[in-house]
């Protein structure tokens, strides 16, 4: 299928990858950490324990879904600080009241 | 650099599990059950009221059961001696004999034995819903707790999953002897070397392998595009509303080497909706039915291009009988997403084939040795592909109309920019005239006053003077 009679490479017209520039604003949106935040507030404001331990579990989705550990970095730490929060806040409010 | 970001990643991750796991682990062995925070307060009173000396005959209460099952020589009636056995192991009898303050604290860190306190009855009435409230808080924890293990677990094996699919493709394709090795002379992003990397890897679910150095062409971008595997919640979100791995070729053609060609080919509902949103066809390019008289593509498929020729002259005999005819496409047909070659792209190359087809699995890769076939087959035919000259003045008219359509479109929205930025200007201007004039009102305002002011003072010398 392939017609090609002599070889078609042409080692002087190659070059090399250029990866294309990634602005911020085009990565797609971090949903997880964004839902993350949102039961990690929920969980601190209204001290609900399962809210606070989707707000892990969705942080965790965050960090694994990161493309780019220098972009992404920040929005998925707010994440996990904030579901962390919501854990100690947790604890405190219920372990250690005495 | 792909593998200290991965080295970063895995030891973020395990940071993060160590952290679930000390707090969720510290939060079970720690007493904190909602809602009873009062009555640990209360215990400590009670205890704090006790009397240390009326402790004993307690202590030997709550033992019986335990110590039965431990110590069956020693009887319940051994009243003096509070057999601390029962507590803790490293308890030792004739050390703290007789100090019931350490008992206490045993008392108020072991909550399952407060209930029991005969001293007590307020505990007692509400000991009742502590089993099913403990048990339920527990639940939680146990489900996400086991959740995030599951999760990570699945990061790991999902992300191996993927990589094995990228790596086979590679093996297939741009290995030694290979399609992509017979056509490009440069494979993997790198600069040539042999020990360069054949594919980027972007996030856990993209590969990239770029190829350049072939005739008509600048080089070519592939993008494995696979399923979320190492992402446990997506997987689950998968079962519901599947989806495939795909991946798709970019081919940049040299400038002088295309011809006015804009052509698509998908499914036949695929290539409707590719028709209506993809803007170089939307202008270009119609929905051709297919003729009678010559062979044909299969029925499934429907082709969108700007003229009869430039379909008859692409879909060749070739690639009929191998891939596109009724009776090939039976075979391989269902790895094909779509094709769309254009000189008319947006974007930073104008003259571009794309190429998308879905990738089967990992084992059996060369299932889609034809469909990637298609992609130097294409780069060599659009390469020598010349359009007739009637053919070519009706494209050239098109693409001139097109062009000045987008050269006023252009000074449109120059110009709107620049009324914009006009009317902006005279709001400022309006806004600083504005609040000058309230100024202006303001210093007149303070002017009278001042002169009112002046004509009362005499008045007041006068008032003072009388």
């Amino acid at each position: 299928m392939s017609s090609h009679a002599n070889d078609p490479r042409q080692p002087s017209a190659a070059k090399p990858y250029v990866a294309p520039p990634v602005s911020p604003q085009d990565l797609p949106i971090d949903y997880a950490g964004f839902i993350a935040v949102v039961f990690g507030i929920a969980g601190v404001m209204f001290k609900y324990k399962l809210c606070s331990w989707l707000a892990l579990v969705f942080s965790a989705q965050s960090i694994a879904n990161m493309r780019n550990i220098e972009n992404d970095l920040k929005q998925v730490m707010m994440a996990i600080m904030v579901s962390l929060g919501a854990r100690v806040r947790l604890r405190e409010d219920h372990g250690f009241k005495s | 650099m792909n593998q200290t970001m991965g080295k970063v990643w895995c030891s973020l991750l395990f940071l993060f599990l160590f952290f679930t796991l000390s707090l969720s682990s510290s939060s079970s062995s720690s007493p904190h059950f909602e809602g009873f925070e009062a009555e640990y307060d209360d215990d400590d009173d009670v205890f704090q009221d006790i009397d240390p000396s009326s402790l004993q005959p307690i202590n030997t209460k709550l033992t019986p059961n335990p110590s039965s099952d431990q110590q069956p020589n020693s009887p319940p009636s051994d009243l003096p001696n509070p057999t601390p056995n029962t507590f803790t192991d490293v308890w030792d009898e004739d050390e703290f004999e007789g100090l019931p303050i350490q008992q206490q604290q045993h008392h108020s860190s072991n909550p399952d034995h407060i209930p029991t306190h005969p001293k007590s009855p307020n505990n007692s009435s509400h000991s009742d819903p502590q089993p099913p409230n403990s048990s339920r808080s527990f639940t939680v924890e146990i489900l996400c707790g086991s959740f995030l293990i599951i999760f990570a677990i699945n990061y790991f094996t999902g992300k191996k999953e993927n990589e094995n699919i990228a790596l086979s493709w590679a093996a297939q394709f741009a290995a030694k002897d290979s399609i992509f090795e017979k056509n490009f002379s440069l494979l993997g992003i790198g600069d040539g070397g042999d020990d360069s990397p054949l594919l980027l890897k972007e996030g856990q679910t993209t590969f990239k392998f770029y190829a350049s150095g072939r005739r008509y062409c600048q080089g070519l971008l592939a993008t494995l595009e696979l399923k979320s595997r190492h992402d446990l919640i997506a997987r689950i979100y998968n079962m519901i509303v599947p989806t495939r791995d795909e991946i798709s070729f970019e081919v940049y053609m040299n400038d002088d080497a295309m011809d006015h060609v804009v052509f698509a080919m998908s499914k036949k509902k695929a290539a409707k909706a590719m028709h209506k949103d993809v803007r170089d066809l939307q202008r270009f390019a119609t929905l051709l039915t297919p003729p009678n008289a010559k062979k044909w593509v299969s029925d499934d498929l429907a082709v969108v291009s700007e003229s009869k020729e430039v379909a008859a002259d692409l879909i060749t005999d070739a690639v009929i009988d191998q891939v596109f005819g009724d009776r090939a496409y039976e075979k391989v047909g269902k790895g094909l997403i779509s094709l769309h070659f254009s000189d008319q792209h947006s974007g930073i190359h104008k003259k571009v084939l794309l190429f998308k087809f879905v990738l089967p699995a990992a084992s059996n890769m060369a299932d889609m040795t034809r469909l990637v076939a298609l992609v130097p087959y294409y780069i060599d035919l659009i390469g020598r592909y010349k359009l007739s000259s009637q053919a070519r003045s009706k494209t050239e008219t098109a693409r001139q109309k097109a062009a000045q359509e987008a050269q006023r479109e252009l000074r449109y929205a120059q110009q709107e920019a620049m009324q914009r930025k006009k009317a902006e200007k005279k709001k400022m201007l309006e806004e600083a005239e504005a609040k000058l004039s309230a100024e202006a009102i303001r210093k007149k305002e303070a002017k009278e006053r001042a002169r009112q002011m002046k004509k009362s003072m005499p008045r007041m010398k006068m008032t003072r003077g009388a």
